[in-house]
């Protein structure tokens, strides 16, 4: 029991020197603040995985509906008109159109802005098209077909349950809807009627110029033409030209000419009599067609391409879009192309969906700023304690022996001083590869030069302190006066020492991994400015690149702030009150 | 233990300390990498024509001649050469070692003609909140990574405002008939600016922090309750006789921070396409160019020895206290 509670006593100092630094951090009215915000640090650091709103790794999509506007010639910017993609949309007069999408949505366009409608269903609807502003039609999937009377949508009962993919209204008691398998219904004023059809493969698309008169396209090159009631030339082979590929979209004009289009870059064009191919400057898929006139008529496809006839010639334009169209329509000059898959949201700047915005791959930012301090964290600390250890004891070894060991070590201590730690952490990269423990070696290995001398000089002085020689007169070991009469008398500096690395090494990691010297898939506050900079979008690209930075500084901030209120304890002299000059003596 | 004696002790031990680092240098490179000779060999060569070229670059000797070799070239000035030039490193190195230099000096010049005054005033203002605000900003722009606030400028005056160039030390294309005439231009201080300006407020606080910390040690002092005691003001107490003082580990502490610059300037040049030493380092350790990243690494340490060499001096010339023993503090 004596020999327990003796023991006991002997860490009695180490136990009182180990609370004093938190006390006089605590004191501190720049310590108290720098503690907290180190500790809120560190919580996010733990909790990183909850507070993470994405997988830092996930390229994240996005899905709209997005809408670009014709006007007299001009493409106008790409706009987001709802939060599901567009499928189709019918423009009635230039101030009232609709386009309709996936979930049944249906946006009703007044002339100003685009509004959502109430949908009687919630099946993707696929095609829509108006007699007036009284009269339409939209259809969609599981032959689900749709009413427009002016004022709402109401639902019909369908003769059949296949996808109907498209619809023309050509008069209020006419109407045919084509869909899979060859599907052909007719509306013949009150009810929808299965016809007989022609054709046995998919029709995507129809158009008609007047009740009597319209075409129908689908795949495999089907063009199906429709003549006072009669399906006629229900083959592509007797035309004189024709394709084997799908059709999208078909328009013809008054004026009985027109195109249809569809996937790999398609276009064929209509003279009145025969379909012929056209050179087309696309090889992606097509998907909309609309015509203004003889001399100009427009085709839209996936990724935002849009091509101009200019009555000879398809040419592709440069609008910049970068999202799909899947639908257009063109009626008096003015129109719209709408449409949007799944596209990655790059580079967005910071919404509710992404705090700090997202990365040239649609890589959220906020969850690589809350992982990457787990990185800062961890290297900080593990190489502070490295840096420490090894700091505290050559300072100990060396301040106490002195002579030929002193000598020995405070030469190699002078040697680590000759060595610039940024260029010796890239040659060290040079030889193995970039990780994390690289870092870690390259500033343990060269910052406690800095430890040793301090804790060093701090030991020579107590050696000569009067307990120290009267602990050496009672016959006290070596390391037993190094470990219990020594040690606790450094720890404040070696504490103090502690705060300063990890501010040291958090920096110099977040410099290292900065250079791209850091671990490629792990996410630290250095490797995405690293990314940033390497992608170079961070030059607008400021939710890039503010964040991380502001975490690094105030971390490191935090961490000064914690190491200056540990110099208050170090140094007495630094004590003092609000006087000017404080007159205390030298101690 | 007379100050010649000291200087020429100090130096000794710097020549001694460079050529350890030299010695590891060569040797962990050689015993680590792969065969140098495999970047310079031509995959598919014969077996003659591969020892053919390691008889010229003497790499079929044994290794303790080559060491020799390379070090006797290495006091002379020879470098070797660049696997990535394919010329002579050493017109490279210390073209890059002038750009870097004039990138660092004008930076920390002015930061430590700044940075003590800024202390000075913190001193005074003890405990209002002048001192808080100075203490804390002075913290954050030391913990702003470097890198961060240069990338930040750019976007801020090179991007938004675009005023100011943000990439290299002149406008291209320019000729320039030798380092001289390249640098006395003023469209070269107008690329200087900016990365000037980035490092100059990183190390303005480090001066400001000691110069605060050391003037509140003295003006508990005796000497200043004396001057008190004279009636001085309070002006000249402050400038004449405590900031005179303090200046001190002010000194000692710049001629340190132009060592450490050495390191911490690489990624300056990174961000600022400064073509210095730092970033052909980096574009060495890319290109697996080992004889150029040896050299530069070389230089720089070279650069921080002979700056610590000078901290020690101005040390020992400035405190007159310091004895001159057992080489030096």
């Amino acid at each position: 029991m004596s020999k327990k509670s003796s023991r006991w006593k002997q860490y009695q100092p180490y136990i009182q020197s180990m609370k004093a630094p938190f006390k006089a951090i605590w004191a501190d009215p720049l310590g108290r603040p720098g503690s907290i915000l180190f500790l809120l640090v560190l919580f996010v650091a733990i909790f990183a995985p909850l507070l993470a709103t994405h997988d830092p790794h996930e390229m994240n999509q996005r899905v709209e509906g997005t809408a670009a506007t014709f006007i007299e010639g001009q493409w106008e910017r790409m706009r987001v008109i709802g939060d599901t993609p567009l499928n189709a949309t019918a423009v009635i007069s230039p101030g009232e159109s609709f386009a309709v999408g996936r979930e049944g949505t249906i946006l009703h366009f007044d002339g100003n802005r685009w509004n959502k409608e109430e949908s009687p269903v919630d099946t993707s609807l696929l095609s829509v098209d108006f007699f007036s502003s009284e009269f339409g039609f939209a259809v969609g999937e599981n032959g689900v077909i749709i009413k427009y009377d002016g004022h709402s949508w109401t639902q019909l009962e369908s003769p059949v349950e296949v996808s109907l993919n498209g619809v023309a209204v050509p008069a209020p008691d006419k109407a045919i809807a084509v869909g899979e398998d060859g599907t052909i219904i007719s509306w013949d004023g009150n009810s929808w009627n299965l016809l007989d059809s022609p054709a046995t493969r998919d029709l995507m698309a129809i158009n008609m110029v007047s009740p009597n008169s319209g075409v129908i396209v689908g795949d495999r090159g089907t063009i199906i033409h429709y003549q006072d009631g009669e399906f006629v030339n229900a083959s592509f082979r007797t035309f004189m030209d024709g394709t084997f590929r799908r059709l999208n979209a078909v328009a013809i004009s008054d004026e009985g000419f027109g195109f249809t289009t569809g996937e790999r870059g398609e276009i064929l064009g209509f003279d009145g009599e025969d379909w012929y191919n056209m050179t087309s400057p696309e090889s992606r898929e097509l998907t909309g067609v609309g015509i203004v006139g003889p001399e100009e008529a427009y085709i839209v496809g996936i990724r935002g391409i849009v091509l101009k006839f200019d009555g000879e010639r398809w040419t592709r334009l440069g609008l910049g879009y970068h999202r799909s169209f899947r639908g257009l329509d063109i009626e008096d000059g003015y129109g719209f192309g709408v449409g949007t898959d799944p596209y990655i949201n790059e580079l967005s700047p910071p919404t509710w969906e992404h705090l700090f915005g997202t990365t040239h791959l649609g890589r959220d930012i906020w969850s690589q700023v809350m992982y990457g301090s787990r990185t800062a964290l961890i290297v900080g600390i593990i190489t502070a304690l490295i840096v420490n250890i090894i700091g505290v004891a050559i300072g100990l070894t060396s301040g106490y022996f002195r002579g030929r060991v002193d000598n020995i070590l405070m030469r190699i201590v002078d040697i680590m001083y000759g060595l610039p730690l940024e260029p010796f952490a890239i040659i060290l990269v040079l030889i193995f590869r970039p990780s994390l423990w690289i870092i870690i070696l390259a500033i343990g290995l060269l910052t406690w030069r800095t430890n040793a001398r301090i804790i060093r000089s701090q030991v020579l002085s107590l050696v000569e302190r009067p307990f120290i020689k009267a602990a050496r007169v009672a016959g006290a070991s070596d390391l037993r006066i190094i470990l219990v009469h020594i040690a606790p008398n450094v720890l404040p500096l070696a504490f103090l020492q502690l705060a300063v690395a990890i501010g040291y090494a958090i920096t110099a990691e977040a410099t290292l991994s900065f250079l791209g010297l850091g671990p490629p898939r792990l996410y630290s506050w250095g490797t995405i400015l690293h990314a940033a900079r390497l992608s170079g979008a961070w030059r607008t690209a400021w939710w890039w690149v503010i964040p991380p930075g502001i975490f690094i500084s105030l971390t490191v901030v935090s961490v000064f702030l914690i190491s200056r209120s540990l110099e208050v304890l170090t140094n007495p002299r630094l004590r003092g009150g609000s006087t000017r000059a404080p007159r205390s003596k030298k101690s | 233990m007379g100050k010649k004696e000291f200087i020429i002790r100090r130096l000794l031990q710097m020549v001694i300390t460079f050529l350890i680092i030299l010695t590891g240098l060569f040797f962990v490179f050689r015993l680590t990498l792969p065969d140098p000779t495999a970047a310079l060999v031509m995959e598919g060569l014969s077996a003659e024509a591969q020892a053919m070229v390691r008889a010229r670059f003497g790499l079929d000797r044994p290794l303790w001649q080559q060491y020799f070799i390379y070090l006797g070239n290495f006091f002379q000035g020879e470098f070797g050469m660049s696997f990535h030039y394919r010329s002579a490193i050493a017109p490279i190195v210390w073209e890059k070692l002038l750009n870097t230099l004039v990138l660092m000096f004008p930076a920390i010049i002015v930061s430590y003609s700044i940075g003590p005054l800024l202390g000075v005033i913190l001193s005074w203002r003890r405990g209002t909140k002048v001192e808080f605000s100075g203490i804390v900003g002075g913290l954050f722009l030391r913990s702003a990574p470097v890198f961060w606030t240069g990338m930040i400028f750019i976007m801020v005056f090179g991007i938004w405002l675009g005023i100011l160039p943000t990439s290299g030390m002149r406008t291209l294309p320019y000729e320039a008939a030798h380092f001289w005439d390249k640098i006395f231009t003023f469209d070269f201080l107008w690329h200087l600016l900016l990365p000037g300006f980035t490092i100059a407020i990183y190390y303005v606080a480090l001066p400001m922090l000691i110069m605060r910390n050391t003037m509140l040690e003295i003006m508990g002092e005796d000497f200043i309750e004396l001057c008190q005691a004279k009636g001085l003001s309070e002006r000249t107490i402050m400038y004449k006789h405590a900031a005179r003082n303090a200046l001190l580990p002010v000194v000692t502490q710049a001629a340190i921070t132009v060592g450490l610059a050495v390191g911490g300037q690489v990624v300056v040049e990174v961000v600022f396409s400064w073509p210095g030493l730092g970033r052909e380092i980096i574009q060495s350790v890319r290109t697996s160019d080992f004889p150029m990243a040896q050299a530069c690494f070389m230089l720089m340490a070279g650069m921080v020895m002979v700056m610590n060499f000078l901290a020690d001096l101005v040390y020992g010339y400035l405190d007159p206290r310091v004895v001159y023993q057992k080489g030096g503090k």
